[in-house]
């Protein structure tokens, strides 16, 4: 055991210090491929932006003859398209940033929103600075293999124009070549250790002028939640009202008759017994619709099938239910919190509730998918279209639970079909 | 006695209008809404209604509009209203104008033939009928106003007997106490409620108003 002691920091410390060159080496070569593709990622945008830099002084030049203020809109327009390109592009390699309100309709106001005066100073910016930066990422790898290898071939020039890429010294002979080609290890430094700072460089402009203004993206998040809470409280008070209806005109009332019949019964006793059977026999016949009732409150409430079983489970026995034939594709689902679990099968419920009654389809697919952390449903059918979510009290409770999971809902609905609603969940797990 | 149905539940309807019939007495038509159900109250002038207070298109009081149109187009109709649940909201619209001719059931009291019976018995003949739930609600309040802190537990009793619509036979029977007994805690119930004799109106009814309004007022 004492050797083993002894010897072993010694081997530990070899392995380590080869790593360690590992870890400084690869890294940084990790990283400034990163900035690089970083770099020429935002010279697209630059130059989208510079388009639209020109369009602008297009704009403001015909303004002053008038025909320019019918462009301003357009221009305007790709504006916002190009900068949500630039805040998709920053938000995949940092801090997302949210897009911002839509911009106000009249002209004027439009030009005086503030978030548009920052979305025209960040083109200015992004398309000479951003578009500079950009075309030196572009050029710096090929740079570095230009002049780390020019000893091999500056030969092949024609004399007297044998220089680097930048154009000096001119080259006479291969001594010249080699120093001439320690040029290319400043390139390959400078890709090395700047690019990083040249790619945030770049990405300054965007991340200061394209964030929602301080306190606006806080705004437009409590607006949002505001509105998602309070379809959520709707919810829950109309799925309250749904389950109290249920109870009171169903259940309560066949309970009420089973009493009532019973009361007839007694009083028949006396008079006819045979009436009297006969009315036992409804009296009955009431307690067992009570009972069917209830078990269909119950259901409506939570379906024991998706708290003893899965998802999948539940939406199969849905589909048995449904009178248009439905193929349920859910093994893509996996677990969710049972939250969602519940509001995507009342969403298919509903969904398919709409197949039935309004759409005309011969048959419907349902498609469940858990892709990262969210759940998506597809619901299809090959109805005659024409759906209005404005309208359909089903599509508008669809809309309201997937909501108040902050759960995003699409409805496609041309006439003639086919119908999609297309509903996506956080999965909260 | 010529009755009109009105409820929505098929079931209840036809079981309603089966017991009755087997009980001698003449349903001329059931309805299973508002529209259906006045016209049929049009057509039949029936003795009495009975109506339940959820019907469509919204499954709130239509009954209750109903019942009182019905006595606006034909005043003097018993009605009787049959609710699934205590809302005294629902009692004090209905007594707004008089307790005269209007009963408040439970549905399940039905269940209870004989007392149904009499209780539309009394309805019909121009009696009052509140169900003893909306009653017990609106007696054990836990903040009665000071005049009605004034009666002693006896007289709270009675009160409760007379909102159900009982006469003093009967409340005597209840209670077990001698008509002349019921009749003095009765003149004191009036006295400590500040219900004049000399007024015109029907102290019982008037009597039982009071508390279903100031139950009303503080609900």
């Amino acid at each position: 055991m004492a050797w083993r002691t002894r010897v072993q920091p010694a081997l530990l410390s070899l392995r380590s210090r080869t790593e360690e060159a590992d870890d400084i080496v690869r890294p940084r070569v990790r990283i400034s491929l990163d900035a690089l593709e970083r770099l020429v990622g935002g010279l697209a945008t630059a130059l989208l932006a510079l388009l639209c830099l020109f369009l602008m002084i297009v704009t403001a030049v015909t303004c002053v003859v008038g025909v320019g203020l019918l462009l301003v809109p357009t221009a305007l327009r790709l504006v916002r398209v190009v900068a949500d390109r630039e805040r998709d592009r920053l938000s995949r390699s940092g801090p997302e940033i949210l897009g911002g309100q839509p911009a106000p309709p009249g002209l004027r106001d439009a030009v005086a929103d503030p978030a548009v005066r920052r979305e025209l100073s960040w083109v200015a910016v992004h398309a000479t600075l951003g578009l500079l930066l950009g075309l030196l990422g572009l050029v710096l790898p090929i740079n570095v293999l230009r002049d780390g290898t020019f000893f091999l071939w500056w030969w092949l020039l024609p004399a007297g124009e044998a220089t680097t890429s930048l154009g000096f010294p001119v080259v006479q002979n291969l001594a010249e070549a080699l120093g001439a080609s320690l040029l290319g290890l400043v390139w390959l430094a400078i890709a090395l250790y700047a690019t990083s700072a040249m790619a945030r460089l770049q990405d300054l402009p965007g991340r200061r002028l394209l964030a929602p203004g301080s306190g606006t993206d806080l705004v437009l998040r409590v607006a949002q939640l505001t509105a998602t809470r309070a379809a959520a409280l709707d919810a829950h008070a109309m799925e309250l009202r749904r389950i109290e209806r249920a109870l009171h005109d169903g259940t309560q009332n066949r309970i009420v008759a089973v009493s009532m019949l019973l009361g007839a019964a007694r009083r028949a006793v006396a008079r006819n017994p045979q009436d009297a059977d006969v009315i036992l026999g409804r009296a009955q016949d009431a307690a067992e619709e009570a009972l069917a009732d209830l078990r269909a409150v119950v259901r409506s409430i939570l379906p024991p099938v998706l708290t003893d079983r899965s998802l999948p489970d539940a939406l199969l026995s849905l589909a048995t239910t449904c009178p248009v034939p439905v193929l349920i594709d859910a093994e893509g689902a996996g677990r969710s919190a049972a939250s969602v679990e519940a509001t995507a099968y009342f969403v298919v419920a509903e969904a398919l509730t709409n197949v039935a009654k309004h759409s005309g389809a011969q048959r419907a697919t349902v498609t469940v998918r858990r892709v990262d952390d969210r759940l998506r449903l597809t619901i299809v059918d090959d109805g005659h279209g024409g759906a209005d979510a404005s309208t359909g009290s089903g599509l508008l409770g669809i809309r309201r639970r997937a909501e108040a999971h902050d759960g995003t809902w699409v409805l496609t609905s041309p006439p003639g079909g086919p119908t999609t609603v297309e509903v996506s969940l956080p999965c909260g797990s | 006695m010529r009755i009109v149905i009105a409820e929505d539940d098929a079931l209840l309807r036809e079981g309603l209008a089966m017991l009755l019939r087997a009980e001698s007495l003449d349903v001329v038509a059931t309805a299973d809404n508002p529209t259906t159900f006045l016209a049929a109250v049009d057509a039949h002038r029936p003795d009495v209604a009975i109506v339940d207070v959820r019907m469509p298109p919204t499954h709130s009081d239509e009954g209750i509009v109903a019942a009182v149109e019905a006595r606006r187009r034909q005043p003097g109709l018993a009605v009787l209203v049959l609710s699934a649940y205590v809302e005294q909201a629902f009692a004090v619209d209905l007594l707004a104008h008089g307790g005269a001719r209007l009963g408040y059931l439970l549905k399940e009291r039905v269940g209870r033939v004989e007392e149904f019976l009499v209780a539309l018995h009394r309805v019909a003949g121009g009696g009052t009928a509140i169900d003893p739930d909306v009653v017990a609600q609106l007696l054990t309040r836990t903040r009665p106003d000071a005049r009605l802190d004034r009666l002693s537990p006896r007289e709270r009793d009675v009160l409760a007997l007379m909102a159900e619509g009982l006469g003093n036979v009967a409340i005597a029977e209840r209670l077990f106490v001698t008509d002349g007994a019921v009749h003095k805690h009765i003149r004191s119930i009036f006295a400590k409620l500040e219900l004049a004799p000399t007024d015109g109106t029907d102290r019982r009814v008037a009597a039982v108003l009071h508390y279903l309004d100031d139950a009303d007022r503080r609900s």
